[in-house]
């Protein structure tokens, strides 16, 4: 007979890689897979998905459970980012933006006051959180900002506008990035927390646009915007400082989001080329086919491999701003052959846009450029590499 | 308790891989190799006589002496005085069984005024009506009923007993088992009797039909089983000197421990495809609305479900729930009937898993009829109505 | 009210394939799920909690890497949850399964009312439940679709019948079996659902002697009934074209149909 453990411990966890990894795979192929295509053909953003997601705490993965997070960290972030990517892009950017950069400043400077009324109900997904920092001189030069923010006696007075606005028209709080001191360049940068509520705060038509098209982006305009000096997260002067915090996260997640897309091109292409049949023998027994299929699943492997090592490198703290620079180029750039491999494989199915190849080919082109362009990110890695 | 291999002893010859009812060994490189799906059952052991490469700690169970026990009976079932038709199916194999082990079949009836029932049930091969009637056994109530059958078994002691796997039986069957100490297979689809030693083998699906197994319930008695509506077949029987045994057992309402506030009627709501037995689908063959209400009542009669191609989804005809494929739904129906459909993988990858297909298409080199169980060749819109015809008359419930 | 949920970790058959040349089942890389049933189960208990208070308790019985099922039942609102595992449980009937979940819940001891999935997906027994119950003797309603009221004294379910339901009230404690029309359950909660995979884990293992049973009563010992034997069925199609006139075919097919395995065959 088995004697009663006394001594040693009776107890016994899982792996909460895998538990979450398993939960954000479950939701994707019961909720997402099912209804994406169609949303996306629709142009209509998944609004009930985004509720569940936030019922989730989903949006709170990053924070710990003080601030009424989930008390996850960058890599399970990362994952749960990468699995609803595999669904559809529009609500994985937009949940991304959520959990990161639409409540990072506001998570890292706000008041208690503020905290209930946006970040609590931002992390329970009753409020979408956005980031603005582009311009239309202002992209990857941030020098460029013009969007103005002019202390007065209670608080700033913001003036001036912002382009290819994530959830511009739906988020309900922005954080932007503005000049408080014209003269200093990226020395006189900050970031302000503007809801949408504000005075003076509008937004254009949403762009229409080749890929994620549920998302909805426009500009937005400040037009006397009055907010509290609480309002300013972080110093005057600071605000590059701010996004530098989250760079690599950030870089590191768009790389997540890259993954997914390319998991699921690789996934359709795999199931299609043992279905489909021509001259007398699945077409996934053609050699061209299986080299194309090999590329997809090696480059995979590869862009996991960096992006674990990336968030984890995250979670020590450690610094890793190029490897995050790399895996972002590597990733997305790997999942723009898989999309364009996988409409292949499906012949002139995959131009119809009753299959999802299509949109995983359209949707990748986004990645391109959020997060960074791949033309600054090759610079900045060379750079780095050739200053040491 | 483990299995292990005497790896020298090993010729390979894989008869024990065979014998495993667990896949609990299999080879490597060439020898036999235990997994860890192995339950040290003993099963592998006597196939390896000739090498003795098998070895174990297991100490050989003793298997109780059961010879006093005797007949097969059959539960019942009935509702508001009427009997359930798999209660006649039971009996039917239960002659089978009986005759094999040289036993009696038995019936059991539970209830209040149940008597007029005892007829059926001697012409249908119970030789013996064991009842019990009870104002407290008026509906079926779980722990009545357990209590009553625990009291016949353990008065009369019963060889085997089998009991409808209905959702009555469901309920009744796994309380009594555990009430009278023995082992219960559940919605079993063959009874057999092994020659050996007069055990009851009965086989069942497990993982949703993919696996059969066969099971024997040896160290403990009466063997017990449920069996599912609609495999055995009734047959009729001419008892010799019936017997009723009228058994008086006292019940307390208290001890029951549940009350039935009410029982309605109530049609099932609509079935989601992907849980249906029978699937009729249509393609771009079937002549629109119209064509699709004629397939609509085979359904029916089948008591099945539509299902179509994207094609016929896209002309609105079916709404995109009932359609199957690769941008739609995959199913697993028990029968898929095809009709005026080609059979382009855009749709057979949703419905490959079904168990039977059955193909309707005037094209005789349409490649769905490679994919079918049977088919037809020929016109939808005169197959499927003679269909009807046929099933119609042929006086389905 | 304390709720102690049963879960069960089962292969997911609703991906099974079969090896096209041998026929046998293909066990390599079926993913491990939560019997979806339970799933049910879990949500009603968790909902009764949110409206009368108290805890739900997860238990188990399976493997190590069943306490991954445990984890999801905590994100899912699970207070604690406890496996049963031993080396000695494997192999078990439902019999033995039944006896060693009812030690389980013994030890366990404060319950007003088990919830459990209606059966599971690899083997469909349905049998569980109600052996639990009879070991417990307490009073069982299986095939439960709606839960009217709960409060000490007893709780008055809906159960799905063949021909529609019936509403009755049972006894507290019970135990109830529920299928899936009962609630459409959530997802787990990330905060939770990670706070159940912390250093400081919430799952307790319990081996054979930690709940006060024997070797020789549980697992393959103590099962009634043995497998003697397990087959692939043999789904090949044999591509049959019927012959005749429509009349003709069409009587042939539904005589095959009639002596087809299948649960309408009677029907016919």
């Amino acid at each position: 007979m088995t004697q009663p453990n006394k001594n040693k411990s009776n107890k016994i966890r899982s792996n909460a890689e895998d538990m979450v990894r398993f939960t954000m795979a479950q939701f994707v192929d019961k909720e997402v897979i099912p209804v994406a295509t169609e949303y996306d053909n629709k142009g209509e953003f998944p609004q009930h998905l985004f509720k569940k997601l936030g019922k989730m705490g989903i949006f709170g993965i990053r924070y710990p459970k003080k601030v009424r997070g989930s008390g996850g960290n960058t890599t399970l972030y990362c994952i749960a980012m990468q699995e609803l990517a595999r669904g559809l892009m529009s609500l994985a950017a937009t949940t991304a933006m959520q959990c990161l950069m639409g409540t990072n400043g506001l998570y890292l400077y706000g008041t208690k006051e503020m905290y209930e009324e946006f970040l609590y109900p931002a992390l329970k997904g009753d409020k979408m959180g956005a980031f603005q920092l582009t311009e239309p001189n202002a992209g990857s030069d941030l020098s460029a900002v013009r969007t103005k923010a002019e202390k007065t006696r209670d608080g700033y007075v913001i003036n001036g506008m912002k382009t290819w606005s994530t959830s511009g028209p739906k988020g309900d709080f922005h954080t932007v990035l503005c000049q408080t001191d014209p003269s200093l360049g990226l020395r006189g940068l900050a970031f302000f927390l503007v809801p949408a509520s504000t005075p003076g705060f509008s937004y254009s038509k949403p762009f229409d646009l080749l890929g994620t098209r549920t998302s909805s982006i426009s500009e937005i305009y400040f037009k006397d915007c009055h907010v509290p000096v609480e309002y300013r997260l972080g110093e005057e002067g600071r605000g590059l400082g701010v996004l530098l915090k989250i760079l690599s996260e950030i870089r590191i997640m768009t790389a997540a989001l890259a993954l997914g897309l390319h998991r699921a091109a690789m996934d359709d292409a795999i199931k299609y080329c043992k279905e489909r049949e021509q001259f007398g023998k699945p077409i996934g027994k053609y050699q061209l086919i299986q080299a194309k299929i090999a590329n997809m699943a090696v480059n995979l492997e590869a862009g996991q491999l960096m992006v674990d090592k990336v968030t984890h490198m995250i979670d020590q703290g450690k610094e890793c701003l190029n490897l995050a620079s790399m895996a972002k180029y590597f990733t997305v750039e790997s999942a723009c052959s898989a999309s364009d491999e996988a409409m292949r494989i499906f012949g002139g199915y995959g131009y119809s846009m009753e299959y999802s190849v299509q949109r995983y080919y359209r949707d990748n082109r986004f990645l391109l450029y959020g997060g960074g362009t791949h033309e600054v990110l090759q610079t900045t890695i060379a750079r780095e590499i050739l200053s040491k | 308790m483990t299995i292990w291999i005497i790896e020298e002893k090993c010729d390979g010859c894989q008869r024990c891989i065979r014998a495993c009812p667990y896949e609990g060994i299999e080879m490597k490189d060439g020898i036999a190799s235990v997994t860890e799906r192995c339950t040290s059952c003993g099963s592998c052991i006597e196939t390896c006589k000739k090498n003795h490469a098998i070895e174990s700690d297991i100490k050989p169970r003793k298997v109780p002496d059961f010879s006093d026990r005797e007949g097969v009976w059959v539960f019942a079932e009935q509702t508001d005085g009427k009997l359930a038709g798999v209660a006649l199916e039971l009996l039917g194999k239960a002659q089978e069984l009986a005759k094999d082990m040289g036993h009696k079949v038995s019936a059991v009836l539970l209830g209040k005024d149940v008597s007029h029932l005892i007829q059926t049930l001697h012409d249908h091969g119970a030789q013996n009506v064991y009842l019990v009637e009870d104002d407290l056994l008026e509906n079926f109530r779980t722990i009545a009923y357990t209590t009553v059958i625990e009291d016949l078994v353990l008065t009369y002691k019963p060889n085997i007993l089998l009991i409808g796997a209905t959702a009555l039986g469901r309920d009744l069957a796994p309380r009594v088992s555990r009430r009278i100490g023995t082992g219960l297979t559940a919605d079993c689809t063959q009874l057999a009797i092994d020659p050996d030693e007069k055990l009851m083998f009965q086989t069942r699906p497990a993982f949703g039909g993919n696996v059969m197994a066969t099971i024997a319930c040896r160290y403990a008695s009466p063997q017990m089983a449920t069996v599912r509506p609609g495999v055995m077949e009734s047959a009729p029987y001419k008892p010799e000197n019936p017997m009723l045994i009228r058994h008086e057992i006292s019940l307390k309402e208290q001890d029951i421990r549940t009350k039935i506030l009410e029982k309605v009627t109530q049609k099932k709501p609509g079935t989601d495809i992907s849980d249906a037995t029978v699937i009729v689908a249509g393609g771009r063959g079937v002549n629109g609305e119209k064509g699709f209400a004629m397939l609509k009542e085979l359904a029916d009669i089948l008591g099945g479900e539509l299902a179509c191609t994207r094609l016929i989804m896209e002309q609105g005809i079916l709404p995109h729930d009932a359609q199957v494929g690769q941008t739609g739904k995959t199913i697993r129906p028990e029968i898929y009937i095809a009709c005026g459909i080609s059979g382009a993988v855009q749709h057979t990858a949703g419905m490959t898993g079904s168990r039977y297909i059955i193909a309707i298409n005037n094209d005789p080199l349409a490649p769905i009829f490679k994919l079918a169980n049977w088919g037809i060749v020929g016109d939808v819109h005169e197959i499927v109505p003679e269909l009807i015809k046929q099933l119609s008359c042929g006086g389905a419930s | 009210m304390d709720i102690i949920v049963l879960v069960k970790q089962v292969p997911n058959t609703t991906n099974i394939k079969l090896d096209p040349k041998t026929g046998n089942l293909i066990r390599e890389g079926l993913e491990s799920i939560m019997n979806p049933d339970d799933l049910h189960a879990l949500e009603a208990a968790v909902k009764i909690k949110e409206e009368t208070g108290g805890k739900v308790m997860a238990l188990s019985m399976g493997p190590p890497q069943a306490v991954d099922v445990l984890t999801q039942a905590m994100g899912m609102g699970a207070d604690k949850a406890f496996l049963l595992s031993d080396r000695a449980f494997s192999g078990a009937d439902t019999w033995a399964t039944s006896y060693t979940l009812s030690k389980g819940i013994e030890k366990i001891k404060d319950y007003d009312l088990i919830l459990c999935g209606h059966q599971a997906i690899d083997g469909d027994t349905a049998q569980i439940g109600p052996q639990v119950a009879d070991w417990l003797d307490i009073a069982q309603a299986t095939y439960v679709n709606d839960i009217e009221s709960v409060d000490e004294k007893q709780i008055v379910v809906k159960r799905r019948l063949e021909h529609g339901f019936e509403r009755v009230a049972c006894k507290m404690p019970a135990l109830l079996t529920v299928i899936s029309e009962l609630n459409e359950p959530r997802y787990p909660h990330m905060g939770q659902l990670i706070s159940a995979c912390e250093q400081k884990s919430p799952i307790t293992v319990w081996n054979a002697a930690d709940i006060g049973v024997k070797t020789i009563e549980v697992g393959l010992e103590g099962s009634n009934t043995h497998v003697i034997k397990t087959f692939t069925p043999n789904f090949k199609r044999q591509n049959e074209l019927l012959k005749g006139s429509n009349k003709e075919v069409v009587s042939d097919l539904i005589d095959r149909l009639k002596k087809s395995d299948t649960t309408i065959a009677y029907r016919l």
